[in-house]
């Protein structure tokens, strides 16, 4: 990765319009957090404000992704704001989605050139639930949710469809998991600590077969926070600045009949709209819940051996719900201020079998 | 004394949602035995859609045709371990099938009997449930070729308008820490509050962080204030007569100020001090129930104390305090 670090440092001009990411923080993915959601997002934003050197009163717009579903507490995003700072009264949005989606609405909200700073959360407490008693609410409500459908259930049936297509075999999704537990070692955050080999994995049975319980993400408990701002604020609040190049999100049909599962036709155009193949791609954080998805992203990617895909583990080492996907942002981000990598793309996803993709475009340099 | 015990309920909701002019045919057909797509140029789907999904165009009752019963399995799972959503309470596939006539595949339920009853290419077909309401679980498929036998149709059905999906979601969780001190100190007949680091204020009851300053906080912080405060505000509510309502007399609700607290302790019934008597700035003392009658059962989502350990609020008799001194508590 760290090659095309010093290659990818373009000077390139940038716009006054344009808007990096000036600082990120993420809890760990816990198992179960004891305390409330907002000590939770307070852990987070508290240490994000401090990494970055500001102020609470130097944020002028500030939005949240969450599920109240999860918690079973109607209005808990209204209480959640304690956890971002409430007073004095705070300009402030909410999207019932992934907080990848949070970033969008704060990125399209800056281009409007009257407010220069964003901080974007996202925060699931996942834990007191059955996540896939929630989630097959998002399916069409007349002829999917009531079967009680869920994501898991969902991937299984388009891993099989990919295994039955030739576009994967077990091992290479058995691969896939075994490569994100290795990868998860170095991150201090992730929620699985395992050495399995791929032969052990396979040795393990069936859940929602031809998927394994392994191949489906570990739902916790966990919170990420960024923040954004426009260029010129951008460069008086930090010197790495990561700059948002891209960033776009489409959606496929409810209708599972039109779909191919064992593609991403969304994440194609997404990636399109994005600009992903405008450069290298050292790094690619992919919001990967079922394992099969990382081979069907790939190849809507059009990754190549060049670049590291999860290093941080992904999902699949760690799943906070509704902030899974903003904290894909953060880890490329992080890399990139680091100087570890000089160009990278952050997805995100919400629905069953991909149905929704973000992606979001991230290059270093002045 | 009472034992703390941990959080498990159900929060949930009937939605009622109303069919339009395909989905009810569809549904009106699986509960009186077909199953209905629309065709939409060359494409027959199911199920239907309302409209074209290449253009948008509306697409009307005059395109529903009828596909099946039966069909052929293109992928499929199996359902080790239904949840309490899933349409079987034992092991089944959920498929997309690709019925007899259409060109798209539909999901839903094969109930297999086992894992090695499935396979990709199957033949499977519909089987009506003896009790249907008009809702995508009236059906399901079992393998195999054989039709269902019509289901009796009552003569007077009207067709689905409206279709009801009950959705739920249960929730099992401990006590937070801090709610949990809170409770054990209730029981034991203390009010437990928290300081905050960061102004010195005392917050009663905690939500285990001072918003104010953005600072969690934790068993350190615990300070126990007194059972005897000041009234900050109050409202007489007289309740309406609605459905499910348990309450016929006029009642009392107010906030206190307990003495050692900077925040307030709202929703406190009041039931036997008159309207005419009560007034901001009283002075008010709290009744504890016997130590063997007070209820464990607080939650991590409420703010209030918990009525369930005290008989009721007395007045002390003290003079009142200057309403203009509890300005910043009014609530």
């Amino acid at each position: 990765m760290s090659g095309s670090a010093q290659s990818q440092s373009t000077q390139a001009q940038r716009h006054e319009n344009d808007i990096a990411i000036v600082g990120f923080a993420q809890t760990d993915a816990h198992v179960r957090y004891d305390g409330p959601e907002v000590v939770l997002i307070m852990e987070c934003v508290n240490a994000l404000l401090a990494g970055a050197g500001i102020e609470r009163h130097d944020i002028d717009f500030t939005i949240a992704g969450s599920c109240d579903y999860l918690s079973g507490m109607p209005f808990a995003f209204v209480s959640n704001v304690d956890g971002m700072g409430a007073w004095p009264p705070v300009y402030e949005s909410h999207v019932e989605m992934d907080g990848a989606w949070a970033l969008f609405e704060a990125w399209l909200r800056l281009q409007m050139g009257d407010i220069d700073v964003a901080m974007v959360v996202g925060s699931g407490k996942s834990s007191p639930c059955n996540a896939r008693e929630v989630f097959h609410l998002q399916a069409d409500p007349y002829v999917v949710a009531p079967l009680g459908l869920d994501p898991d259930a969902m991937a299984g049936i388009a891993a099989r469809s990919l295994i039955e297509s030739r576009k994967a075999t077990e091992t290479e999704i058995a691969e896939v998991v075994a490569r994100s537990y290795q990868a998860a070692a170095s991150n201090p955050h992730a929620q699985i600590r395992s050495t399995a080999s791929v032969e052990e994995l396979l040795a393990a049975p069936y859940d929602m077969a031809p998927l394994r319980a392994h191949d489906v993400s570990p739902k916790a408990d966990g919170a990420a926070a960024l923040l954004i701002a426009r260029r010129d604020r951008a460069r008086e609040l930090t010197d790495s600045p990561v700059w948002i190049t891209g960033l776009d999100h489409r959606i496929e049909s409810h209708h599972a009949g039109l779909r191919d599962l064992t593609d991403s036709q969304s994440t194609r155009t997404t990636a399109a709209g994005s600009g992903v193949a405008d450069g290298a791609v050292d790094v690619a954080e992919l919001h990967v819940t079922h394992a099969h998805e990382e081979i069907i992203l790939r190849n809507a990617l059009n990754l190549n051996g060049s670049t590291a895909v999860n290093p941080s583990g992904g999902p699949l080492a760690g799943d906070p719900v509704m902030a899974t996907g903003l904290v894909r942002v953060v880890e490329v981000a992080r890399r990139i201020a680091a100087g570890e990598a000089g160009r990278g793309v952050a997805h995100a996803s919400s629905g069953a079998a991909l149905q929704q993709n973000l992606l979001c475009v991230l290059e270093g340099g002045a | 004394m009472a034992e703390l015990q941990d959080i498990d309920f159900t929060l949930e909701y009937p939605y009622t949602r109303t069919t339009g002019p395909i989905i009810g045919p569809f549904l009106t057909g699986l509960r009186d035995g077909q199953i209905l797509a629309t065709k939409v140029g060359d494409r027959v789907i199911c199920p239907p859609l309302e409209y074209d999904p290449d253009t948008g165009a509306t697409v009307g009752p005059e395109n529903l045709v009828k596909v099946g019963p039966a069909g052929e399995v293109t992928s499929w799972t199996w359902v080790t371990q239904p949840t309490s959503k899933h349409p079987f309470e034992h092991p089944f596939a959920f498929a997309q099938i690709k019925l007899d006539g259409a060109d798209t595949t539909m999901l839903h339920a094969v109930d297999a009997g086992s894992e090695d009853a499935m396979s990709t290419g199957m033949r499977v077909v519909v089987r009506f449930r003896s009790e249907r309401l008009g809702t995508i679980n009236d059906v399901y498929f079992v393998p195999g070729d054989e039709p269902p036998e019509a289901p009796e149709v009552a003569d007077e059905a009207e067709p689905v308008m409206i279709t009801e999906h009950l959705i739920g979601v249960r929730i099992r969780e401990p006590l937070q820490p801090h709610r949990r001190r809170f409770a054990e100190g209730l029981l034991a007949g203390k009010i437990i509050g928290q300081r905050s680091p960061a102004d010195g204020k005392v917050h009663v009851p905690s939500r285990g962080y001072d918003a104010t300053n953005r600072v969690p906080m934790t068993s350190e912080h615990d300070v126990e204030v007194a059972d005897v405060g000041t009234v900050t505000s109050f409202t007489e509510i007289v309740p309406v007569q609605y459905h499910g309502q348990t309450e016929t007399e006029p009642y009392i609700r107010c906030s206190v100020l307990l003495d050692g607290a900077d925040t307030t302790v709202g929703g406190i019934d009041i039931r036997d001090i008159s309207v005419e008597d009560f007034r901001v700035g009283m002075r008010l003392q709290m009744v504890w129930r016997d130590s063997g009658d007070r209820m464990g059962d607080l939650d991590n989502r409420g703010y209030g104390l918990n009525e369930e350990v005290y008989e009721r609020w007395e007045p002390t008799g003290e003079p009142d305090v200057d309403p203009e001194s509890l300005k910043e508590h009014n609530f």
